[in-house]
């Protein structure tokens, strides 16, 4: 699904948030991105998102090399990926089901099509009653819920989460985390970057692990090496 | 349309659409974004009324200018066709004499046509216009000539024909002195050029500060939206989706904006009208001030419209470019 090749990004000023990273991550799989503040975690989300370019080295998804997408394309790589941010970043103007149908919006769908599936995705994330509420007037874990219904309600075969459970308390980070095991086993591939390692460790999934822009330790990447 | 994932196509909304189904679905969005920002006015209507005013008047005032020429011109170009000349009998002549002199006229195949006012009816007219009224009673005898005027043919009203006819004219026995006012009309001439020239500039310097007016209340708009414009490139959209309500806002503003204009005119209009026909019946012309028409109407909503679009249009390619999701 994810592949990247000799990857380093060094950011205007000379700071090298990623030196040479290489890994991949297969189609369906669940896998953490940890490591300490600073240790390029955001920087290789972004790069996936095309939200930066490579300095050097090769971004693949599904094949297909991110360098050859131009800036115009963008938009369309962007909605393969349903990306989860810890502050969540909803429209304080728009309601609950405005914020979740946006990506479908975006791409033209007719709008019955799309409340049917706004509400499967409100559905998923347990805030089918939620449904008019303004966004201001939810909890931290419904105002991630409903950032985690928008990036799923046009099914992407991806899903990128930065610190989706920061802001969290366990109880309501475990629930998300479920939530996340949920989408993964109807296919859809997730990578999760998060430096909450007891959550980690409590779930037995491949842990990608970044330590001053360069990857530590990845098991699965060593045996295929 | 999935660029990554090939397959993805069938279960998203593009799904095996015609290029027409496609384009209908793009003027939907585009048409419902029209609405919705329409709406977003509505939603904040102080900063709207504000810029919407400052549009109205900026128009208002080039309108006015161009209903002036417009006006003048109706006048002038009723002075230059009659181009007449007036010929003062001499005191000595009795009426038999002068209306032989103005049959006689009236055969001259550079003469269009002859209009004799006799003494007496100078005198009532002047009676009436004048203000003197009854004063004049006082009169021992109307102290006025009699006249004739004659209207030349449309070969003889230019300037050098008119004047040759009337030295023509002036031979004639019966006539003190003839008057042909060239001259004056030249210089109206002239004057009304320069006022067009004028308003022309004056329109020039308004319409681009409507542009720049609009270009920046966009450009605060876009400022104001940035956190939206930042998740909307997150998920996907493309700058033409992003752009498009900004675009549309610059078009309901020049709408609106034009609309403010023209009743701008239309009530300045009414508020002169009857100070107009009071000048107008002095000078005995049936001068109606003519206002702004459908078709200039039109115009002056497309040119509204347009400059909206320009300002909008400028102000988004300008600053969304900046805004970018990392950037935060």
């Amino acid at each position: 699904m994810i592949k990247f090749d000799q990857v380093s990004k060094t950011y205007p000023g000379g700071h090298r948030a990623l030196e040479k990273v290489s890994f991949e991550l297969g189609n369906g799989e669940l896998a953490f991105l940890t490591g300490h503040s600073g240790a390029g975690k955001s920087t290789l989300l972004k790069l996936i998102s095309v939200m930066e370019r490579p300095s050097a080295g090769h971004v693949f998804i599904n094949g297909v090399d991110l360098n050859s997408v131009s800036n115009r394309q963008i938009p369309f790589v962007r909605r393969d990926i349903g990306i989860i941010f810890q502050n969540h970043r909803l429209l304080e103007r728009y309601n609950v089901f405005d914020n979740v149908a946006l990506p479908l919006v975006i791409e033209g769908m007719h709008h019955k099509h799309i409340a049917k599936r706004v509400n499967a995705a409100l559905d998923k994330v347990g805030l089918l009653n939620k449904v008019r509420c303004q966004p201001n007037t939810l909890s931290g874990g419904e105002q991630q819920r409903v950032g985690i219904a928008r990036a799923i309600v046009n099914s992407p075969p991806l899903l990128l989460a930065d610190e989706p459970t920061g802001n969290l308390d366990p109880e309501l980070s475990m629930e998300i985390l479920k939530l996340f095991e949920d989408f993964n086993r109807h296919g859809t591939a997730v990578l999760i970057a998060t430096h909450d390692l007891g959550l980690i460790a409590r779930m037995k999934y491949r842990s990608l692990t970044l330590s001053h822009g360069r990857m530590s330790q990845d098991p699965l990447s060593e045996e295929r090496l | 349309m999935s660029l990554l994932f090939k397959g993805r196509d069938a279960q998203t909304s593009s799904q095996n659409k015609s290029w027409f189904l496609r384009c209908y679905f793009f003027m939907l969005t585009v048409f419902r974004q029209g609405i919705n920002s329409l709406g977003e006015m509505w939603r904040t209507p102080m900063a709207s009324l504000m810029t919407i005013l400052v549009l109205g008047l900026s128009l208002t005032l080039p309108a006015t200018l161009y209903i002036v020429v417009k006006n003048v011109q109706q006048v002038s170009s009723g002075f230059s066709d009659a181009s007449e000349i007036s010929l003062f009998v001499k005191e000595s002549m009795s009426e038999q004499q002068t209306q032989t002199l103005a049959k006689r006229l009236a055969l001259y195949p550079e003469i269009a046509n002859v209009k004799l006012i006799s003494k007496s009816q100078a005198l009532d007219e002047f009676k009436r216009i004048s203000g003197f009224g009854q004063a004049l009673d006082y009169l021992e005898e109307n102290p006025l000539p009699n006249v004739v005027l004659v209207t030349p043919t449309s070969r003889y009203r230019k300037p050098q024909a008119a004047q040759q006819l009337l030295d023509k004219l002036e031979s004639e026995r019966e006539v003190e002195f003839g008057k042909l006012d060239i001259e004056w009309l030249e210089r109206l001439n002239a004057l009304l050029s320069l006022l067009k020239e004028s308003v022309v500039t004056i329109a020039l310097l308004l319409l681009s500060a409507v542009i720049l007016i609009i270009g920046n209340t966009i450009r605060l708009s876009i400022m104001d939206k940035k956190a939206e414009i930042q998740v909307l490139k997150l998920v996907g959209a493309t700058n033409t989706f992003i752009h498009t309500p900004f675009i549309w806002t610059g078009v309901w503003y020049g709408i609106v904006g034009g609309l403010v204009a023209f009743i701008c005119v239309a009530m300045m209009l009414w508020w002169l009208e009857s100070a107009v026909s009071m000048v107008a019946g002095v000078y005995q012309s049936a001068f109606v001030l003519q206002g702004l028409n459908g078709n200039e109407l039109m115009i002056l909503l497309l040119l509204a419209v347009s400059l909206g679009f320009g300002g909008s249009f400028l102000s988004v390619h300008r600053y969304i470019k900046d805004i970018e999701p990392d950037k935060v």
